[in-house]
């Protein structure tokens, strides 16, 4: 694009930026009667509803920021949190208590909710698996998912609290010992727990995503997945919109329950103390308490609500779950490192002339921050993971040559090096062949597949501009539909920057299966950060 | 005072909160002012009462919360305002000078206040023994492994034996002829944090006197059961940081979560005197044999603290309702009168009962085994 529009685009960007855009440390605003701010999880949105009734019936309006766990327990832990919330409410306490500096900000807590995570798999499934009419234990599914009876997608435990429950429940499970994990036990059960994670063909950075493209998936032809492990509730809400609904599978050697404990903080005022007793004792009334049930397909938190018939199996046996920090973190490292199918990541990146300047600053230190740059928690566990193999292929006029990496499982520090450094040498000058570039990419990933079919394979495509290459999206479109089936259902991730053509950005998305990032109001480096989840 | 009163933070905030509203309205129109006087002045509490503000353990929180017992403390002139904190949180970590009074669940973390606060003296207005409650078929299942007996009119927890058996690691699923809860995980007593809470505190003094039969009072003795009941607490894993929530878990839950939690008596009567069929028929509490009781002690902290010390202590209808509230009262009759009243299965008095350790003792205990997490 024209370098000279930038400016004046920009200043404008700027001056309406002021009037609307929140201060991010109070992303909803300064406290204020009746408000009660909350930092939670996005699962949340769906009590929308039930919470403006609550409005009406309490006058406490809930205003919401969404956060995944992790990333909540840092805000939480650093102090951010009090400057801008009230409360947090997220699907567990339990990682935030993990942490001493957030657990002391922790005040009283009212458990709204409740919903274990299990596995969902087809009906005709279950029947082939011989798993009808009785219950299975985690080391049988772990069996069937190592021998590739079935597949299944999870999210990724750093990201998202279902797919964090789901590994710390199998590994707890199949551990043995019944009581705790700590590193010992990981290790002794690693090689059981990487059968079971063989099976996991889709990973997605939140319970929401996750459910859409296995919907999608099951009505498309396309690479198919056979079950998903979520929150029941959510596999509940979904089978409603399935022609096949799936059978849920409750482990009987024990599950893991979000418990959704609306939380004070410490620092929050008198009045918003009022506020989070007023809402909490609302939404934990038998009504209200129904009300969920029925909306939103989560347990009951109150014993004097019968839970519904609905959940097929009531008495459900809590594993026990990690007692500190280091366990946890050992074990979601553990899990990326060695445990699930490792990824094949492709980056295409836009390096023409638009980018100059703080562009391709924001383009190499997003990069570099997932070479371990960043020492915020999620940070850790976003980098890129032991077997990774990571491709950076830049373009402008013309694609340039790929670079390619992997990393490994044991000393992934040296390459991760080497890829910072290619990373902050990255230059920006001449055009924006988007099109042929990403066609360019297919033939590095082609030759990688077949070199080594079972990995995750996805494609960043970070652009700021127009294309303006031979080759535009309906050559593109074109090129696509030709795509063997291997090569067809990789999903690519566009990151809209600076002056993305938006609608070109979501048709790339949505023929290949992926999603559009935005990090045109927040720093590449978030956007990169979150597209982890789904590599 | 004042001082004090001005460097705490959390009454900054409540006073530039007022102040910038105050000022706000009176921007906008003349008649706000006089709102913002009012608002600045408490709102609409009646005129006339005097605030008391007190940190207390969390099992508490729902007496305070009683309109009843506000009327009571109105009475005699007084609004008690309380915050919620883990007791052994209010004995260390707090900052204190905001509240005019400090309610503990234990006497050791009262012991604690006192001395660091050199308060003149302490009420023990109630108490409650620790119980372990938990489901008809766990009862049927852990008399067969010799660790529920019958005692003197009520069943009994024999810590001994469930420490022989937690000592071997077991799970449920290897207790002989278990078809009933077959679980994968191991026997252990569901109990809260030990690196913040009471109940857990009161937890380690019940069973550090088993494993040493007697109250440890040495380092040796700390040094000797230490590893013992360490793993009682590690191999839970998580556990939560305040009584309220394993015992909400128990009641909804259920079997499947939480078989056997540890609990204050008063946690279970009240459910039961509320009548609100949260206890079900096959809820069964169990008295661990030997237990400890939990003495609500309350530390006045200044003079307005004190007047609620008293009133607690003496105002017979204050004891009523404390006893509602499943609460063994200074003065007996008032408990006895709710079990009489509502047919609980509850002894009177408990043969089984030992001192905690002095409170550096329990704390120390404490450290080690928050360590090893």
């Amino acid at each position: 694009m024209n370098r000279r529009l930038v400016p004046a685009v920009a200043v404008l960007a700027l001056l309406t930026g002021c009037s609307d855009e929140a201060d991010p440390s109070r992303p909803v605003g300064d406290p204020s009667p009746g408000v009660l701010r909350v930092l939670a999880g996005s699962e949340l949105a769906d009590l929308q509803p039930v919470l403006d009734e609550a409005a009406k019936a309490t006058g406490v309006t809930v205003k919401f920021s969404y956060s995944g766990t992790i990333e909540g327990a840092e805000k939480v832990a650093n102090g951010t949190a009090d400057q801008g919330f009230d409360a947090v409410w997220f699907s567990s306490n339990r990682y935030l208590e993990l942490v001493p500096d957030a657990q002391k900000r922790l005040g009283t807590p009212a458990k709204v909710m409740s919903s274990p995570v299990v596995l969902g798999l087809p009906a005709a499934k279950v029947r082939e698996l011989g798993w009808e009419g009785r219950r299975v234990g985690w080391a049988e599914i772990a069996q069937a998912a190592g021998e590739r009876k079935f597949t299944y997608g999870m999210t990724d435990p750093s990201a998202s609290n279902s797919g964090f429950s789901a590994l710390v429940g199998v590994a707890a499970a199949l551990s043995g010992s019944g009581s705790a994990l700590d590193a010992a036990r990981i290790s002794a059960v690693a090689p059981q727990l990487k059968q079971f994670f063989s099976a996991q063909t889709l990973s997605a950075g939140s319970s929401g995503w996750l459910s859409e493209a296995y919907a999608r998936r099951a009505t498309e032809p396309g690479a198919k997945v056979d079950g998903l492990i979520n929150y029941e509730s959510v596999l509940l809400s979904l089978n409603a919109t399935l022609p096949e609904p799936l059978t849920l599978i409750y482990p009987n050697d024990g599950v893991v329950t979000a418990d959704y404990p609306l939380t004070l903080l410490t620092s929050a005022s008198s009045e918003a103390r009022e506020a989070h007793r007023k809402l909490s004792e609302h939404l934990r009334g038998a009504d209200v308490q129904r009300r969920i049930m029925d909306s939103t397909h989560r347990r009951p938190a109150v014993p004097q609500v019968q839970p519904d018939a609905k959940f097929a199996v009531k008495d459900l046996v809590e594993l026990p779950f990690p007692g500190s920090q280091s366990a946890v973190d050992g074990l979601i490292t553990t899990y990326f490192d060695q445990l699930r199918r490792p990824s094949r990541t492709l980056y295409v990146l836009d390096t023409s002339g638009s980018m100059q300047g703080d562009r391709i600053d924001g383009l190499r230190q997003a990069l570099a921050g997932l070479t371990g740059a960043d020492s915020s928690l999620a940070g850790k566990f976003n980098r890129f993971h032991g077997r990774e193999q990571v491709t950076l292929l830049p373009f402008n006029s013309t694609a340039r040559p790929p670079v390619k990496y992997e990393v490994p499982a044991d000393d992934p520090r040296p390459v991760l090096d080497q890829i910072r450094g290619t990373a902050t040498s990255l230059d920006a000058a001449g055009g924006t062949a988007i099109y042929s570039s990403l066609r360019d990419g297919y033939d590095v990933l082609r030759e990688q597949i077949n070199a080594d079919p079972d990995r995750f394979t996805s494609i960043v495509l970070m652009t700021d501009g127009e294309n303006t290459g031979n080759e535009n999206i309906d050559d593109f479109e074109r090129f696509h539909s030709g795509l063997p089936q291997t090569l067809k259902g990789i999903p690519i991730f566009p990151v809209l920057f600076g002056e993305s053509a938006t609608a070109e950005m979501e048709r790339v998305a949505k023929i290949s299966g992926g999603k559009v990032f935005d990090a045109r109001s927040r720093s590449l480096s978030a956007a990169f950060k979150e597209i982890r989840g789904y590599q | 005072m004042t001082k004090d009163l001005f460097s705490d933070k959390r009454f900054q905030q409540r006073w530039t909160v007022k102040r910038t509203l105050g000022i706000g309205l009176a921007v906008v129109l003349l008649a706000g002012v006089v709102i913002a006087i009012v608002l600045g002045q408490g709102g609409d509490e009646p005129a006339g009462l005097r605030t008391v503000r007190g940190v207390i353990g969390s099992e508490k929180l729902a007496f305070f919360a009683d309109q009843r017992v506000k009327d009571v403390f109105a009475k005699h002139g007084l609004k008690v305002e309380v915050d919620p904190a883990g007791s052994r949180q209010i004995a260390t970590a707090t900052d204190l000078n905001s509240y005019d009074f400090a309610f503990p669940s234990s006497a050791p973390a009262a012991e604690k206040i006192q001395r660091d606060r050199k308060a003149a003296r302490t009420y023990a207005p109630f108490s409650s023994p620790m119980v372990v409650a938990t489901f008809d078929p766990i009862v049927d299942l852990l008399t067969k492994a010799g660790v529920v007996r019958s005692g003197p009119g009520y069943q009994t927890f024999d810590v001994q034996a469930y420490l022989d058996l937690a000592a071997k690691g077991t799970r449920w699923d290897q207790l002989p002829g278990n078809t009933a809860y077959p679980a994968r995980k191991n026997l252990l007593v569901t109990t809260t944090d030990p690196r913040d809470s009471n109940s857990a505190a009161m937890y380690l003094a019940i069973t550090s006197f088993v494993a040493n039969g007697g109250v440890v009072s040495s380092q040796e003795a700390e040094a000797k059961v230490l590893p013992g009941v360490s793993k009682l607490f590690l191999d839970q894993g998580y556990t939560q940081s305040s009584s309220e929530g394993p015992f909400e878990d128990y009641l909804s839950a259920g079997m499947g979560k939480t078989p056997l939690v540890l609990a204050y008596e008063a946690q279970f009567v009240d459910r039961v005197v509320r009548g609100d069929s949260t206890i079900r028929p096959d809820m069964k509490l169990l008295y661990p044999a030997p237990t400890v009781l939990s003495k609500h002690t309350l530390v006045p902290l200044r003079e307005a603290g004190d007047r609620v010390g008293q009133l607690l202590s003496g105002d017979a209808e204050l004891g009523r309702l404390a006893a509602t509230f499943g609460f063994r009262t200074a003065d007996p009759r008032h408990f006895n009168d709710v079990v009489k009243e509502k047919n609980l299965t509850v002894p009177q008095t408990i043969v089984d009962v030992v001192e905690p350790p002095a409170h550096e003792t329990l704390e120390r205990m404490l450290e080690a085994i928050a360590k090893q997490y």
